[in-house]
């Protein structure tokens, strides 16, 4: 880039960087400080950990022995002239602009391709861009006035607006030079509109027209005789000078020869004041048309437009040497009025002393001096002409910004923007600069080693990003900047996503949504994890299973499904098996991802049939209790330790006085079960179920004789 | 602060804040041309919740709305749920720490006592005793002094304003989770969580809830969680739930397994995505918008505002009317029933209160024009 004094710095950083500045820390913990840590807390905030040595006596009683202190970093706030909120206010609004923008580019270069056209735009591709520019100032603030009084104020010669920031005013400015290519040929007055808008703003570090304006509009209330007072022809001819024409020929018609008891003695001096303001109404404007209430003729063509110059010039020559100025006894008036013509037909002094900064005089020159001026080569030349006439008492941004479009260096361009308007300022103009510029296009586009292989418009991307990723307020915005940078920004994304935390349900839904939108399946499922296991640990099964279930992990829903099988044992008793029962209905019918949960599943199915049995009579609960019984031993989820007290509560249906309800297959697989199951007693990892001393011998005393009463039955 | 105004029927004031906005109520009016909301807000610099109250100057001529802080109460931990009740002055609110706290926004008798506004925040009521509730409390509701909690825990707590402490009616033990809660009648309340199911309680029959909706209804691929939950006054048989993946659906206990989807899952061919797509936080019913078919079988028209920043109102049968699509989440809105205040027009107002993760939006129309569409 293009400061050799940042050391080739790519994002530009200002002087001020380099200026210690000083926070205290207020951490109340006595000296001497035996360690200290610091790391970076949320958003602007550091985290200083400050600890004592352990003290070893033991009497510190209230003293604290460390504390953890956050200091918020003062980022300055630019110049302070748009607050927090109005900034969010445009971060947000400008997102859905610059995605539609971004939509039209993606499908404009596809269909490019496919056509095998050499150009990688639309011819129309500017127009998006225009849309896209005026959505973005849109947002910047309005620049019309609030409501206009019903009775005018006749010596009100300032109309009353809120204050435009500078950031309108710099955004509108590369709107001009690089988005609206249908004005290109009606730049010069443009740009005589732009300052008529924003030479407010330059008030600030130098005198300037308007501030001039200002004073006089508080002298004027009390002025009596307007024409004697030295102020009043200084004024106009610094308002004609920057082409403010209305307010000329308002303070011009203020003229104490317009009042009727002098209309008499006065009639030459009147006669001159009024020629002059109409000669400024009819001046010639080489563009296509004027808001209401501004005064002068438009011309669209070149032609007409110079015909019309030529013939309002002579008018004005052959004004300045009409003998009437001889019988004009007024002094000022003559003086003044005959300034004014020479500020019309573009005496270069007397332009120069009527400006006040150098944008003043380019704008002047561009009214009398050089209507024609087009191409910004020359535009530059012109500007370099004026600020050497008036050098730059002091630099304003908008100056530096204007120099650089001016300059036609892309590099300078986006130095001015990122050192005086931020990286919102840089990331959203790149659009306008890249629309139907070659060499800004090769320059931003192109994919650069030094950079990590991206280019320097998703650099600046990024870098955005990375401030909106800082603030709790703005981080949901920050992927759509960060998926325009495949190579780098996924993976900045990914960081992101997994930083934000899990314990707030809300806020984790709207994390996954994100994730959802950028068909990141693999973070989100990979968060959903980190959530299942947050809530599990914190005694929230139901939430740590649903959003295990969630992210489809079976190895972990299996593990918890062993752990949990520990407390079903214990705890499915008939009391709490209400409780049961919310969870495993969130197991659900959909037993395949939930691993060995399902045993759960079937093992509510089997109690519950258990439990609807009251006497001894074969009933549907019965039978039903009784196939339960079956498909748990014999699916092999079911774990080995489950086996015995299974069999162990189901002993009533072994012995079951009518008939028996197993046949001899059924009972000859549960006799089998039993067999292994003293082999895996042998292993060393068996769980010994609590269960009454005596129930293993029941058990098998009951099957047995189940085995033998349903051989019988069966022959 | 910035204010936009539509140029319609409804105007949409926009008023930009500098704190998260996590949920918002209406309170019962100070004056006949001032309304009063309640905020619960997080600034996210300083990590500290705050519930607040606002009082809204309705405009005369629709150009400006101001919106006045009120009052302040800094909670101990952040709020997940807010509860107002309709006459009687109180607002509930929960917290992420477990903690129910019962305020009285006492505006009415005691105005000016000792410092002009007068009016403070008082709590009435904190319960955060252990065994209450472990972890954060995720839906509240209120009704004649008596209001419910539910919480991730699966504990579903009763605390009447009279009374210390609280009276358990369900402990999950964690095993089960609730999202959202919301009164039926003194003595029936709906609760919902994960699965799309709901649970409809009645505290005559103790022991566990009377009447469930099954969850994983929906056959589809994502399930996810109920977020509101609204019944009608009139139509107590059915209610109206809210939650993940844009689903919206009724749920009628005369047809109990079957609930209607109004939006979501099944509406429509599966290969058309569902409008809205993302999390439903907010659904009420909407009495400003008259049915196209007064049937008792049928749901009401219901508003709701979703993760993507949409504003709608859905009816049965019929696709949505969107009445805001924003950049950003819409987190909580709230319908104002006090109507109808009467403007200097002689008509009603209809005001909405909705909350954005930053902005409030207020919404003032005339209930004139809502026979068709809003806006």
């Amino acid at each position: 880039m293009s400061g050799d004094t940042n050391g080739g710095a790519l994002v530009a950083y200002t002087e001020e960087a380099n200026k210690a500045v000083v926070y205290p820390l207020r951490h109340g913990v006595k000296p001497p400080i035996y360690r200290l840590a610091i790391s970076w807390s949320r958003g602007n905030t550091l985290r200083v950990s400050v600890m004592r040595k352990p003290s070893t006596s033991g009497d510190s009683g209230d003293e604290f022995e460390g504390k953890v202190v956050e200091v918020k970093l003062g980022n300055g706030d630019g110049d302070g002239e748009i607050s927090d909120v109005q900034w969010r206010r445009i971060a947000y609004g400008s997102v859905s602009p610059f995605a539609l923008l971004q939509s039209r580019r993606n499908s404009v270069s596809s269909l490019s391709k496919m056509s095998f056209n050499s150009s990688p735009y639309h011819v129309e591709w500017w127009e998006y861009v225009l849309e896209y520019s005026k959505d973005i100032n849109s947002l910047l603030g309005n620049r019309q006035s609030p409501r206009s009084p019903l009775i005018e104020d006749p010596k009100a010669i300032l109309k009353k607006i809120e204050k435009p920031t500078c950031l309108k005013a710099a955004w509108e400015l590369m709107e001009l030079f690089y988005a609206d290519k249908l004005s290109q040929a009606w730049l010069p007055e443009l740009l005589v509109d732009w300052l008529a808008d924003y030479d407010n703003l330059l008030s600030g570090t130098q005198v300037t027209v308007h501030l001039k304006l200002l004073d006089f509009q508080k002298d004027l209330v009390s002025l009596q005789v307007i024409e004697d007072h030295p102020k009043f022809w200084e004024v106009v001819s610094s308002a004609l000078a920057v082409g403010w024409l209305e307010i000329v020929v308002k303070l011009l018609r203020l003229h104490g020869s317009y009042q009727f008891d002098q209309l008499g003695n006065r009639e030459t001096e009147n006669g001159l004041v009024e020629t002059v303001a109409v000669l400024i109404s009819k001046m010639p404007r080489m563009r296509p048309e004027l808001e209401a209430g501004k005064l002068g003729e438009c011309f669209k063509a070149k032609p007409d437009f110079v015909k019309a110059w030529e013939k309002w010039r002579t008018q004005i020559t052959k004004l300045e040497c009409s003998p009437f100025w001889v019988q004009c006894a007024h002094h000022q008036t003559r003086e003044g009025l005959r300034n004014m013509l020479q500020i019309m037909l573009g005496n270069t002094n007397s332009l120069c002393t009527a400006t006040c900064h150098w944008i003043e005089l380019y704008i002047s020159h561009f009214l009398y001096v050089r209507p024609f001026t087009v191409g910004l080569e020359s535009m530059y030349g012109l500007a370099q002409k004026c600020i050497q006439l008036k050098p730059m008492a002091s630099s304003h941004r908008l100056m530096g910004l204007l120099i650089g479009i001016l300059s036609e260096n892309i590099e300078v361009v986006l130095a001015e923007c990122s050192k005086g308007f931020g990286p919102w300022m840089v990331t959203h103009a790149i659009e306008l600069l890249t629309a139907g510029n070659d060499q800004a296009d090769t320059l931003l586009h192109e994919e650069r080693h030094n950079l990590g292989g991206i280019s320097m418009e998703k650099l600046h991307r990024l870098v955005y990003a990375q401030v909106l990723s800082s603030h709790a307020l703005t981080w949901q915005i920050a992927p759509i900047y960060l998926t325009s940078c495949m190579q780098l920004g996924m993976g900045l994304l990914e960081i992101l996503l997994y930083k934000q935390p899990v314990y707030n349900n809300q806020l984790l839904l709207k994390n996954i949504e994100i994730c959802r939108l950028y068909e990141l399946d693999s973070v989100s499922s990979n968060i959903m994890k980190i959530a299942g296991m947050y809530h599990w640990k914190h005694g929230k099964k139901g939430f740590g299973i649903f959003w295990l279930h969630q992210a489809r992990d079976e190895v972990r829903l299996n593990r918890i499904a062993q752990k949990m099988f520990d407390s079903v044992g214990k705890s499915i008793s008939d009391e709490s098996f209400r409780q049961w029962e919310g969870l495993i209905q969130l197991l659900g019918s959909e037993s395949k991802a939930v691993g060995g949960l399902e045993f759960l599943h079937k093992y509510r199915d089997f109690k519950k049939s258990l439990l609807q049995i009251h006497d001894g009579r074969t009933t549907e609960a019965s039978l039903q209790a009784v196939e339960s019984l079956i498909s748990l031993m014999k699916n092999p989820s079911t774990p080995p330790r489950f086996w015995l007290p299974l069999l162990y509560d189901s002993l009533k249906l072994l012995n079951w006085q009518e008939r028996p309800l197993l046949n001899s297959s059924e009972t000859s697989l549960l006799l089998n079960k039993l067999q292994e199951l003293s082999m895996a007693k042998l292993r060393p990892d068996f769980v010994e179920a609590d269960l009454p001393p005596q129930a293993l011998s029941s058990v098998r005393l009951a099957l047995a004789t189940n085995l033998g009463r349903s051989i019988l039955e069966e022959q | 602060m910035a204010i936009t105004a539509v140029q319609n029927p409804t105007q949409i004031h926009r008023l930009p804040q500098s704190k998260y906005i996590d949920a918002v109520r209406w309170l019962p009016p100070l004056s006949p041309l001032s309304k009063l909301a309640v905020l619960a807000v997080f600034d996210c610099d300083a990590d500290t919740p705050f519930l607040e109250t606002h009082s809204l100057s309705i405009p005369s001529s629709s150009q400006t709305l101001t919106l006045t802080p009120h009052s302040r109460w800094t909670p101990p931990s952040r709020i997940t749920s807010l509860a107002a009740t309709a006459g009687s002055l109180h607002v509930v609110a929960s917290t992420l720490s477990g903690s129910l706290h019962v305020l009285s926004s006492g505006h009415d008798s005691m105005v000016d006592d000792n410092c002009g506004s007068g009016s403070m925040m008082e709590p009435v009521l904190s319960v955060d005793e252990v065994g209450f509730h472990v972890g954060p409390i995720c839906g509240v509701d209120v009704i004649e002094s008596v209001c419910v909690s539910v919480g991730e825990d699966g504990r579903v707590n009763l605390v009447s304003f009279g009374d210390e402490g609280f009276r358990r009616v369900f402990d999950g033990n964690g095993l089960v989770g609730f999202n959202a809660v919301k009164w039926a009648s003194p003595s029936e309340f709906v609760t919902g969580g994960y699965g799309f199911g709901l649970q409809w309680w009645d505290l005559r029959r103790p022991g566990g809830p009377v009447s469930q909706l099954k969850g994983y209804w929906s056959q589809g691929k994502t399930v996810g969680m109920i977020h509101s939950i609204d019944i009608h006054p009139s139509r107590k048989h059915t209610c109206l739930a809210g939650g993940s993946s844009g689903t919206i659906f009724a749920w009628d206990l005369r047809w109990q397994q079957q609930p209607i989807v109004l939006s979501g899952f099944g509406v429509g061919d599966a290969a058309t995505p569902s409008f809205p797509e993302s999390e439903v936080w907010e659904v009420q019913y909407d009495c400003y918008t008259k049915p196209s078919n007064i049937s008792s079988s049928r749901v009401l028209p219901a508003m709701f505002g979703s993760e993507d920043g949409i504003l709608a109102v859905v009816e049965q049968g019929e696709e949505p009317t969107e009445l805001l699509a924003e950049p950003c989440a819409i987190n909580s809105f709230d319908i104002d029933l006090q109507n109808p205040s009467v403007s200097t027009e002689q008509k009603p107002y209809q005001t909405q209160f909705l909350v954005q993760e930053f902005y409030i939006y207020v919404f003032v129309g005339f209930a004139c024009c809502h026979t068709g569409c809003h806006m």
